[in-house]
């Protein structure tokens, strides 16, 4: 489902982000804490404003196919 | 009275419960493991990808919760637009 798979991905890319590989001790330590508040944050933000732009060049790209095609007519 | 969960639902959480079975072993096994000179797995190997388990169940539990409360929030937005929160007394 898309929401689990935007879900997946975040993960992945916060996981990177904030938790360095050492594994010394099994709690999160505040500061990778912090920083997975954060990246999910910046992360659905950043989702919203590219799906924005992505459907506003989708539909501009639409509109200029439908042109060419009525023009090519 | 026990809440039954729904057949389609347990298969759901099953499912969940295997992509992060096998996430973590993959993601534990880069991370941690890192000495083929021999296949048995060293002690260091063995309590790192411990450590590693534990870790990570956490950070996806606090993902997820984040993840729920900016839907929750998404939610009451949209709620309020539509004008179906009252007004406050």
């Amino acid at each position: 489902s898309l929401p689990a798979l935007m879900k997946d991905l975040m993960t992945n890319a916060c996981h990177r982000k904030c938790v360095p590989p050492h594994y010394k001790e099994a709690e999160l330590t505040k500061g990778e804490s912090v920083c997975l508040d954060r990246c999910v944050a910046k992360y659905l933000d950043l989702h919203e404003r590219l799906g924005r732009k992505l459907t506003e060049l989708s539909v501009q790209d639409e509109e200029m196919m439908r042109k060419a095609a009525v023009g090519s007519g | 009275m026990a809440v039954q969960v729904s057949e389609s639902d347990q298969i759901k959480q099953f499912k969940e419960f295997l992509g992060t079975y096998n996430k973590v072993t993959e993601n534990c096994f880069m991370d941690c493991v890192r000495d083929f000179t021999t296949r048995d797995v060293k002690p260091e190997e063995s309590s790192c990808s411990e450590s590693c388990l534990q870790k990570y169940l956490k950070m996806t539990q606090r993902i997820s919760m984040r993840f729920q409360e900016y839907h929750i929030q998404q939610n009451e937005a949209l709620a309020a637009k539509a004008g179906l929160l009252g007004q406050p007394r």
